[in-house]
């Protein structure tokens, strides 16, 4: 029986490029939430801009969102994957010199083009506008979207490349050979088994979405080129839905990273671990179907797998992770402060967030919910909650001052605000769905504007937290890019 | 080393003799019969006789190449833009209307697909290969999207039935090639024993032993 | 350093070399089949025909030549087509109702070629203008006399000829206009007869 202890690990500071990425990821990641809340107070009657604009926003929050929880994702993974294997610096730049490039075509595709198509660009809407927008501004954003998944494809194959080099196959990265046969304790740590299930799922759903997108373009400029609309959509949310899905397990390698430095306990890669990991590395690939419960026309055993796979795949790694978090935590002495808080509060976000898509993934409540505000409930409570608080943990804990600096009230304040505002304004979206209003609607009926106006003003306090989170990295970017200890030492274990 | 001059002699036999067997008339016209035969058997054939007879080339020869033409992206490149051309449908019917194009075909394909990639090969690294990959199944498998969905007979020589069923081994083809590619990633080799150690003093979280 | 250099400069050359070639190889991006390759060659350079012997549902002989100073509509058939030949006979019957009575016969034919020289009888050949209402004057239904001579002026047209393994034909299927000097002017598509009728009206 293999057993773990810990052996300290230096807390290296983050690289220009990693800062690079974290402050970008910031200021994209407040200015689309400032337009989310714009569009609940276009709902809730407080200000008028019209359903053109409404749908303008909602494509680029859909599409900023996306786009920065894969950033924020990718510069979390990168910092700590680093020390493990050689990563190739220029590559790294390189995601993120055609992520802005592809950010610049897709908001001119929309504010200048009027491109609203919604960001999962569904065929063939985007090609059919009626008018509402140009060939061009279509062109724009589904070319900026491909630009953005080129950037992330080199960097996964630099990924996968790195893996190669230290570990010799994937299947060693994964821990098979812990896994299946004997445990020798030397299975890879967490983040390269995180990494690795990524870089395979991301690579296979970047190059169906590239696929889709290089399609739907011909399809654009010659329309005689048809394309089977349940093929697209098929297409389209394979990639969606692995691209998102790999954002919280690439943001997770913070909670595997900086919780055992906070209590000085290893976080195993035992064989349940192992487990989990591999079987999610292909469960994300079949899971997609269940955006398309609603869709009929798919064969029958298409979406049954989807159901099935889509049960299954809800628990293992959060399981795992949740367990191995509480184990690590339980009277370990830990030194609770906002970046071990941000981390804690994310996996229960993960958690919670779980729950309402496993409710929807059932067929017969998929009929009446897929498209009520129970579903963006779902979504915004594990985004939020989960991927963006592990990266609020991040930035944290790379701008902690010193070991022993205690958190001003401020921060603390605004830990407490986001965790309820978040809370408060998830549960307004799925209280809305439960009462059965409609997704993406840019117009509301009277009945459901109350929930509205709730909504946005806990959206308007989640942005006012978060503002604070941001500014507070700002002044400490200076900071985060020197090494040296930043998690506090337990107090004396109980254990 | 006798043995291995052996073998190359052989080696270097049978490749002329493929090709001067793909070069008559017969051959050429059995596998042009269809447009299966012609862009996925004779055209990947031209490219792998270019390729292997490359590597028949004495090390110096293909060394002193490959650094006359400044290395491996130059390479890539030509093959990339050798075989856009000859993915055109109308590559295919100029080829068999002309013998001039036909010609052309026997000799760019081998020279300007095969031996560039034969050349650069192994100067490029797992990113450049992912590259090459990448880009070939994915042009693979939209080319054959292009075929299915095509509203027009794209070839004049070749029925329309022909070309969706084309198409469709062409998707097969890249998405098994997908496949295989993503599961060579698995099967891997042995771990680099210096990068090993240096990984290790630099940090890793759960140091174990056997207890 | 000098070898990046090289490789820079390699990397250009052959990007440089590889655009002109597929730039050349389509005609500017035009023409990626070559279908529209045949057609949009002809923009501006109107193709000499040879000249063959050809006969018509009665028998006649004539040649293509004997059209000169008229304008001429051609289309290539086999009677017994089921697909194509029939859109292609109903959309030559379309051109000869639009355009201006006045001009038929005088200023503007039409004319039918199979290229079923074997099975392409008079007789055959009658029934397919019967079919569409040919008078067998102003639109005639021809077949030409040799197989040699038919290879010759398909090979002309840029018409291709494939058996479809069900005893019928696959050709590329298209409406070509010769000017009054019996070069080939233009080809267009089956689809649109109405379209060629306003062009045929343009020439007059």
């Amino acid at each position: 029986m293999a057993s773990h202890t810990y052996t300290p690990m230096p807390d290296q500071g983050a690289k220009a490029s990693v800062l690079a990425y974290l402050v970008t990821v910031a200021v994209v990641l407040l200015l689309m939430m400032v337009f989310g809340l714009l569009m609940r107070m276009e709902q809730a009657r407080v200000i008028t801009m019209g359903a053109s604009w409404f749908y303008e926003l909602m494509t680029l929050h859909g599409a900023g969102m996306v786009g920065i929880a894969g950033l924020a994702g990718a510069a979390i993974m990168w910092h700590f994957l680093r020390q493990y294997v050689a990563l190739s610096q220029g590559i790294f730049w390189a995601n993120l010199f055609l992520f802005l490039i592809g950010v610049v075509m897709i908001l001119a595709g929309v504010l200048l083009g009027h491109f609203h198509g919604a960001w999962t660009f569904l065929y063939p809407l985007p090609g059919k506008s009626m008018g509402m927008w140009s060939q061009g501004a279509a062109a724009l954003f589904m070319g900026g979207l491909l630009v953005i998944g080129v950037g992330f494809v080199l960097l996964h194959l630099d990924i996968a490349r790195a893996l190669i080099v230290r570990y010799g196959s994937f299947a060693r990265s994964l821990g098979w050979p812990q896994l299946f046969g004997h445990d020798d304790g030397n299975a890879p740590p967490p983040t390269v088994v995180a990494s690795t299930m990524v870089t395979i799922v991301n690579i296979a759903g970047l190059v169906a979405g590239a696929s889709i997108l290089i399609m739907m373009l011909v399809n654009l400029y010659v329309p005689s080129f048809n394309i089977d609309p349940l093929l697209a959509k098929g297409m389209i949310y394979f990639f969606g839905h692995v691209f998102i899905n790999a954002t919280i397990y690439m943001a997770v390698i913070a909670v595997y990273e900086i919780l055992p430095r906070y209590t000085q306990r290893p976080w195993k890669s035992n064989k349940v671990f192992l487990a989990s990991w591999t079987a999610s590395t292909l469960m994300v690939l079949f899971i997609f179907p269940h955006h398309l419960l609603m869709d009929f026309a798919f064969p029958e055993w298409f979406l049954i797998m989807g159901h099935v796979i889509g049960y299954m795949n809800a628990f293992p790694i959060l399981v795992v992770t949740g367990y191995g978090a509480l184990m690590i935590v339980y009277r370990s002495g830990i030194r609770w402060d906002m970046a071990s808080m941000l981390l804690f509060l994310s996996l229960l976000g993960w958690a919670a967030g779980v729950m309402p898509a496993f409710i929807d993934g059932t067929i017969a409540v998929n009929y009446v919910m897929h498209n009520t505000l129970w579903v963006p409930g779902h979504f915004h409570t594990y985004l939020l909650l989960g991927t963006v608080g592990m990266l609020f943990g991040f930035m944290y804990y790379l701008g902690k001052p010193d070991e022993h600096t205690q958190d001003a009230l401020l921060d603390r304040l605004a830990f407490w605000l986001f965790m309820v505002a978040s809370l408060g304004f998830t549960l307004t979206f799925l209280f809305s769905g439960k009462e059965s209003v409609p997704r993406r609607y840019a117009e509301h009926l009277p009945e459901w504007v109350p929930y509205d106006r709730i909504g946005a003003l806990f959206a308007l306090l989640v942005i006012a937290a978060v503002l604070v989170f941001i500014i507070r990295f700002l002044t400490r970017l200076g900071r985060a890019g020197r090494d040296y200890p930043r998690a506090p030492l337990a107090y004396a274990g109980t254990a | 080393m006798a043995m291995n001059r052996e073998t190359h002699r052989v080696a270097r036999i049978g490749l002329g003799a493929l090709y001067l067997v793909m070069l008559t008339p017969a051959a050429r016209t059995w596998l042009e019969a269809t447009m299966t035969g012609h862009m996925l058997l004779q055209i990947p054939l031209l490219a792998a006789i270019g390729f292997a007879a490359s590597r028949l080339l004495p090390e110096r020869w293909q060394h002193g190449l490959l650094t006359t033409v400044g290395g491996a992206v130059p390479c890539v490149a030509m093959a990339i833009f050798a075989s856009s051309y000859w993915m055109l449908p109308r590559a295919l019917d100029a080829a068999l209307a002309s013998p001039l194009a036909e010609a052309g075909k026997f000799l760019s394909i081998p020279l300007f697909i095969g031996m560039p990639l034969a050349l650069a090969w192994r100067r490029l690294s797992i990113l450049g290969r992912g590259f090459v990959w990448s880009n070939f199944y994915s042009m693979l498998a939209v080319l054959g999207w292009l075929y299915i969905a095509a509203p027009v007979r794209v070839c004049n020589s070749y029925l329309v039935n022909e070309q969706v069923h084309a198409g469709w081994l062409m998707v097969k083809l890249a998405l098994f090639l997908f496949t295989w590619w993503l599961a060579s990633f698995f099967i891997g080799r042995q771990p680099a024993p210096r990068e090993d150690e240096s990984a290790r003093t630099s940090g890793n979280a759960s140091q174990t032993h056997l207890a | 350093m000098k070898r990046i250099a090289r490789s820079l400069t390699a990397t250009a050359l052959v990007t440089l070399m590889g655009i002109s070639a597929l730039w050349w190889g389509t005609d500017g991006l035009q023409a990626f089949t070559a279908e529209t390759a045949r057609r949009t060659a002809l923009l501006g350079s109107p193709r000499a025909l040879p000249a063959v012997s050809l006969e018509d549902q009665d028998g006649r002989g004539f040649s293509l030549q004997d059209y000169r100073g008229r304008l001429l509509a051609v289309e290539f058939i086999y009677t017994r087509c089921p697909t194509l030949c029939r859109s292609l006979g109903m959309a030559f019957r379309q051109i000869r109702d639009h355009v201006p009575a006045a001009a038929l016969g005088k200023d503007f034919a039409l004319l039918s070629i199979s290229f079923d020289t074997l099975r392409d009888d008079a007789a055959s050949l009658r029934d397919y203008g019967r079919t569409y209402g040919a008078d067998g004057k102003h639109w005639r239904i021809a077949r030409v006399r040799s197989e040699a001579e038919l290879k010759q002026l398909l090979k002309s047209f840029g018409v291709v000829v494939i058996d479809d393994g069900l005893g019928g034909f696959e050709h590329n299927a298209a409406i070509h206009l010769l000017d009054r000097d019996g070069r080939l002017v233009l080809i267009s598509d089956i689809d649109e007869p109405l379209k060629f009728a306003e062009s045929v009206a343009a020439w007059l």
